[in-house]
């Protein structure tokens, strides 16, 4: 999953992306409204954590000109509590809103339910035959037996999990997983699903040829 | 409830104003009526009264003057005599001949009283002893002769009842007394009196009604002003009153509400927006606070993690800090001038300390500081107008380019000190220029808060200037440098 955090308090910025780095999304910053509506436009983000007090464009602007495009999940950070500014924060596009200064857990399980609720996926666990994802606890049973992840290799699994079905390409992986800072060589990634297949079983990743990877 | 509504105390006076106009206009227009229809009964009988008296003088003791009269066969055998005004004549005592005179009238006099009924005119003629000598037939029964009064020999009119008479007393004391029943003239001025009360009653009303009209018109305005105050004092502070007429002393008090009401709502939007930036500005800190710390209690750290940590939330911290000092330093001055201290001091010489203490703030970026100072003694607050140098001095160096320079003055021109610190930076947009004095405006909007900007010091700058009296006015040429001008009174 990869997230775009727009925020001009660059203390409050790191930290935030230090914080949804740890919990495995590849995270993208911008600190003024024009990059941010730059990368925005750019990416297919699953989700925007959007500051409304931008310089150069306010997040309200931003909101505007990225929904003339994208769909893209959009959660606002307001330091402005009045029920005006709530209102109209969800009015012009959001998809939820927090009220600075907020909880950092708070604002990640609503980011897990924002993109959860975007994928059709109403309960927070997926069952593949007997491999059980706890998204909310971000953990893998196999068989009822925990089974011990890296970051990378469960935000691969959990990618293809939530879309299910669908045959996701290789770019689209790279793009979703990993962050404007990362400088992974391609070949990791079979390296991951390689370890996945042994972790979870053979069958569970199927790899269509020139065209990426898929769970069915 | 009545008394206190404008409308009917304007009422009350106006029908009061009426009713005493009109009932003296109905008193007068009533007596000079009456005086009229008097003086014209008057002159009837005065006409007739001169007939009568001189008929009376002309009847000569011996007999008629010229030939035998028609109607007095009983002196036939004067005729042919000239007249002979011979009072004490032989024939008995003058008293008996006054009494038995036998009075005629001419027939010019018989027609004046010939018209019979009661309104016809009646006469009487009483000897100088009181003896009723001749009375016309429609005189009343009890008529009398009147008292002779002191002047004899003029007309008396008097008003006996019913009756108007005038009387006049001959040279011979014979009374000669004219009258006329003036029961139906009495009935017409009644009628008279009666139209002058309906007159005045529809008068009255119709005032009344007009008053009542106009009142209404006339206090529409006011009501209009009314209903706009009470809504926006019910919290619509958009609302305005619709001033329809500019010219009228009611327009133009609406148009000062109206301008009243526009600084005010000015005034509580200012307030309002002062109010959401000052709490984005506190939350923004406290959500990094929270946000670092909870971030880096999820798992175990570093010693190095947990320090930058640390160091992180105590930036945080002293951003928060001076906000807060800000913040407090505002209200203090909006409090009012009651809390400065006032103290006689050297402006120069403070100007010279701050920028002594700057120093170290200008030396990395290159920035050249330069003095001007003459000594300027004022009367103010030395912590006050010392931060205002020093806020001044920490936007020129901060906002200065790379190696640019600042350069403050302090002189005396008349009774003002004037302060003025200039630089050599990027200068500020003209369409910035107007807004940077207002609290939380920051004309470079990339420069938040991460270099120790408040976005208030040129608020307080402006408030402290304020409370001594003072002006400060910023002029910028972009790209070539922004000078700041404080004037201020050397005694406050």
């Amino acid at each position: 999953m990869r997230i775009l955090v727009v925020e001009d308090e660059p203390r409050l910025l790191r930290s935030l992306a230090k914080a949804l780095r740890e919990e495995g999304y590849a995270v993208d910053t911008a600190e003024a409204g024009d990059d941010g509506l730059f990368k925005a436009q750019s990416y297919d983000y699953d989700a925007v954590v959007l500051d409304i007090m931008l310089p150069k464009l306010d997040g309200w602007e931003l909101l505007a000109r990225l929904r003339q495009h994208k769909k893209t999940l959009v959660l606002m950070l307001t330091a402005r509590d009045a029920t005006h500014d709530r209102v109209r924060s969800l009015d012009s596009g959001a998809d939820d809103y927090l009220v600075k200064p907020f909880d950092l857990p708070e604002l990640l399980a609503r980011l897990r339910a924002l993109i959860r609720r975007a994928a059709g996926q109403a309960r927070p666990s997926i069952e593949l035959g007997d491999v059980v994802i706890d998204l909310r606890g971000r953990s893998v049973t196999r068989a009822g037996a925990p089974v011990t992840l890296t970051a990378r290799e469960y935000a691969i699994l959990e990618y293809l999990a939530v879309h299910r079905g669908e045959v996701v390409t290789r770019s689209a992986l790279y793009e979703h997983l990993f962050d404007e800072s990362d400088d992974t060589l391609s070949n990791l990634l079979d390296v991951h699903v390689f370890s996945l297949r042994k972790k979870l079983g053979a069958g569970l990743i199927v790899t269509r040829r020139g065209q990426g990877y898929c769970i069915e | 409830m009545f008394p206190k509504s404008i409308r009917w105390r304007l009422q009350t006076w106006l029908g009061f104003l009426l009713l005493c106009v009109l009932a003296g206009f109905g008193v007068t227009a009533y007596q000079l009526n009456r005086t009229n229809q008097f003086r014209q009964i008057d002159e009837e009988l005065g006409r007739r009264i001169a007939a009568l008296s001189s008929d009376v003088r002309g009847v000569p003791p011996f007999g008629p003057p010229f030939g035998p009269p028609p109607f007095a066969p009983g002196l036939d055998g004067q005729a042919g005599h000239p007249p002979k005004p011979d009072f004490h004549g032989p024939r008995g005592r003058p008293e008996d001949f006054l009494d038995s005179r036998e009075i005629r009238l001419s027939p010019p006099t018989a027609s004046l009283f010939s018209e019979a009924g009661a309104n016809g005119f009646f006469f009487a003629v009483w000897s100088r002893n009181g003896k009723l000598l001749k009375h016309s037939t429609n005189a009343p029964p009890a008529l009398a002769r009147p008292e002779r009064p002191d002047s004899a020999m003029h007309v008396h009119a008097q008003t006996e009842g019913i009756v108007r008479e005038a009387f006049v007393f001959t040279e011979l004391g014979e009374c000669v007394l004219v009258g006329r029943a003036i029961r139906v003239d009495l009935a017409a001025l009644r009628r008279f009196a009666w139209l002058l009360v309906l007159a005045d009653a529809t008068v009255l009303a119709l005032g009344l009604g007009g008053g009542w009209f106009l009142t209404s018109r006339a206090l529409q305005p006011v009501e209009n002003i009314s209903a706009a105050a009470s809504r926006i004092a019910q919290g619509n502070l958009a609302e305005r009153i619709n001033v329809a007429e500019t010219d009228s002393e009611l327009g133009r008090l609406a148009g000062v509400l109206n301008s009243t009401f526009a600084r005010l709502e000015a005034a509580f939007l200012q307030q309002r927006q002062f109010t959401a930036d000052a709490s984005h500005e506190l939350r923004t800190p406290l959500a990094v606070l929270i946000s670092e710390a909870q971030t880096t209690l999820a798992r175990e750290r570093s010693a190095a993690d947990y320090r930058e940590t640390l160091e992180a939330c105590l930036d945080t911290a002293q951003q928060m800090r001076r906000l807060t000092e800000s913040l407090l330093e505002l209200a203090r001055l909006d409090a009012g001038q009651d809390k400065l201290n006032r103290e006689r001091f050297d402006l120069a010489g403070k100007a010279r300390a701050c920028l002594d203490r700057l120093r170290p703030l200008a030396a990395p970026r290159g920035v050249q500081l330069h003095a001007d100072l003459q000594p300027v003694e004022v009367v103010g607050d030395p912590d006050r107008l010392g931060q205002l140098v020093t806020n001044l001095l920490t936007n020129a160096i901060y906002y200065n380019r790379e190696g640019g320079e600042v350069t403050v003055s302090v002189r005396r021109e008349d009774a003002t000190a004037i302060l003025s610190v200039a630089d050599t930076g990027a200068g500020i947009a003209a369409e910035d220029l107007p807004h940077i004095f207002e609290r939380f405006y920051r004309a470079d909007k990339a420069r938040g808060t991460a270099e120790g900007r408040t976005g208030l010091g040129l608020a307080i700058c402006q408030a402290v200037v304020q409370a001594h009296g003072g002006t400060i006015e910023v002029s910028s040429e972009p790209g070539a440098g922004t000078t700041f001008l404080v004037k201020l009174p050397l005694e406050v």
